[in-house]
């Protein structure tokens, strides 16, 4: 749709619109990035073997969650859809033949794709300087599962957000404690901070049955070769799976939502 | 043929009350007490293609819930409403391809880009063929004289030229029923003016429905011929601009200038004094008793010129607001 692309478009050119802050923002992600690479290599030269990672997975782990991260968290629908729906804004949507949903959707994707670009480049950057050692996907198939994996983690994550930010048609302008609560989450649960296989098992096996580890760990640890090609298509499916449940509550919430809200502010 | 029509529309609101203070804010957080705010109570009206409508009434009285509900953006608690044969709130495309709403206080465009990126939006959102796009834009661009700054950053616009913007927005894919919603709030006279003549053409040119709601009594005036008076929820008048004074002014003025210093005492028998401070007067009397009244005038007082006069429009719709009793 025509639409869409515009939006695309127009998403991207507001990304750039304010230069000191792009270079503020791109700084300090070059800052975590160094960070991060000091720490490991720290932690490494002591041991060979750290949580039955090899320094070359972990390496590859901590680099790919970036990457994955930039590309999973990237979502300004986050911070503007909460507002707009306490502050009345939403009204300048509804009136329009157009889809809330999809329009946000799209500019996260904008800012997604901007994000992981500039990731990439950073990282490549890092690579020449210090050259590292970066585990591949064991097979191609197994690099493609771990793509499609992580696009649905992304489908997942803004789904999920909106679960959040909806509650504002009910209480406007509390959806930053919800929002609060759900990225802390999701930094621990999600494996962002630590791959999940630190946890004791029980509660590893726990976590399987929430969203959580499908957002940043089985993307990544299917990349580094972590598992088989079935167990790689079994979180395939699952994913999927996911998506749908939760596609579901988000229209059922949104809908329900709609009724409640009083588009305020004149 | 009607183009809206609204019977008995209701919209109630649901509203936590909370008791003052950290105690209040707590309490409130175990045991709610809510309350129906009645928005909009029973309003009935039907509105014709290509009229030119102005909404009245004080703050809260229900023109904006009315509007929102006409534009889709609520559900109204009951009540028939239909906008060109469509239900608003099922927002079906082909019904909003349609229409305008334009909130004097709610911005569309991105702030952050030049307007022109969100008239292009609005093009490919509402699906407007590029002739027609370039010709409406061209045409609006002309008649609000904006050609300069359509390509200047929305945050470094002035109020009037962004309300401009907006309007543009709105109307690029030439909606043939357009809400305003307080179009010339915040905006100088001269402004207010050209906005003015702007809706007058629009109205004009294409035969367009156009509703409006606004405190500026000048916007009303000048634009509809038809009001619809609407206070607490409720349509206390429609009609023509005009019938405003008959209906409601059971007064006149008679405003009085004398040659010779007069005594207020004497001048009370006659009527309601609105005014006095030598040379002149005005006086409120009854319309069946204008005629009587004025040759008592002329006859008891050294009366210089004399003017009989109708009741100021805004006098009389404060009045109907402040509850005063007409009958």
């Amino acid at each position: 749709m025509k639409k869409y692309l515009t939006i695309f478009g127009l998403s991207f050119q507001n990304e750039f619109t304010y230069r000191l802050n792009f270079i503020l923002w791109r700084f300090r992600n070059v800052l975590r990035i160094l960070m991060t690479y000091f720490l490991w290599n720290m932690v490494y030269t002591q041991n060979n073997m750290v949580f039955g990672f090899s320094k070359e997975q972990m390496m590859t782990y901590v680099f790919m969650v970036l990457v994955f991260m930039s590309f999973v968290v990237a979502a300004p629908s986050i911070e503007n859809i909460g507002s707009e729906i306490s502050n009345g804004d939403l009204s300048n949507f509804l009136v329009k033949p157009i889809n809330y949903l999809y329009y946000w959707l799209v500019r996260d994707w904008a800012s997604k794709l901007l994000n992981t670009l500039f990731v990439v480049l950073e990282i490549g950057l890092l690579w020449l300087v210090f050259k590292p050692q970066f585990v591949l996907p064991p097979n191609l198939l197994i690099g493609v599962i771990s793509i499609l994996v992580l696009i649905l983690a992304a489908l997942l994550y803004y789904l999920f957000t909106k679960l959040a930010v909806f509650t504002a048609f009910w209480a406007p302008e509390n959806t930053w404690g919800m929002m609060f609560l759900i990225l802390v989450m999701l930094e621990v649960l999600s494996g962002a901070t630590f791959p999940l296989d630190v946890l004791p098992s029980n509660l590893f096996n726990f976590l399987q049955f929430t969203p959580f580890p499908y957002l940043v760990y089985f993307p990544v640890a299917i990349w580094i070769g972590k598992f088989d090609l079935v167990f790689a298509l079994r979180i395939l499916v699952q994913s999927l799976i996911w998506v749908g449940i939760l596609y579901v509550l988000v229209i059922k919430l949104w809908h329900k939502g709609l009724k409640e809200y009083s588009a305020v502010g004149k | 043929m009607s183009v809206i029509s609204v019977k008995n529309l209701k919209k109630y609101y649901k509203v936590h009350q909370k008791e003052p203070g950290l105690l209040g804010s707590i309490k409130s957080l175990f045991n709610r007490k809510y309350y129906d705010v009645k928005a909009v109570d029973g309003v009935n009206f039907e509105i014709g293609e290509g009229e030119l409508v102005g909404f009245i009434g004080p703050n809260g009285a229900g023109k904006t819930t009315t509007l929102k509900v006409l534009s889709g953006l609520l559900y109204p608690t009951s009540g028939d409403v239909s906008v060109l044969g469509y239900t608003p709130w099922d927002r079906k495309p082909v019904f909003q391809k349609q229409f305008s709403l334009v909130m004097g206080q709610k911005n569309q465009l991105w702030w952050d880009l030049p307007a022109i990126e969100s008239f292009i939006l609005n093009k490919e959102i509402y699906e407007v063929s590029n002739d027609k796009y370039e010709a409406t834009l061209n045409e609006l661009v002309d008649l609000l004289d904006v050609k300069e700054v359509l390509k200047v950053q929305v945050r470094k616009l002035s109020l009037g030229q962004r309300m401009k913007m907006e309007l543009i927005a709105a109307l690029i894919h030439n909606p043939k029923i357009l809400f305003l919603d307080e179009p010339t709030i915040g905006l100088d006279v001269v402004m207010q003016k050209k906005m003015r003549d702007f809706i007058k053409e629009y109205n004009r040119r294409y035969n367009a429905t156009i509703v409006l709601t606004s405190h500026y009594m000048d916007d009303v005036k000048e634009l509809c011929k038809r009001v619809i008076i609407i206070d607490k929820g409720k349509v206390l008048f429609d009609g023509a601009l005009d019938e405003i004074i008959k209906k409601f002014a059971n007064h006149k003025l008679l405003t009085v200038v004398f040659s010779k210093e007069v005594s207020e005492k004497e001048l009370k028998k006659i009527g309601e004094i609105k005014e006095f401070e030598m040379p002149r007067a005005t006086i409120s009397v009854l319309r069946d008793k204008v005629s009587s009244s004025a040759s008592r005038l002329l006859e008891s007082f050294p009366v210089a010129d004399l003017n009989i006069e109708e009741p100021k429009i805004e006098d009389i719709i404060r009045e109907v607001f402040t509850g005063r009793d007409f009958a």
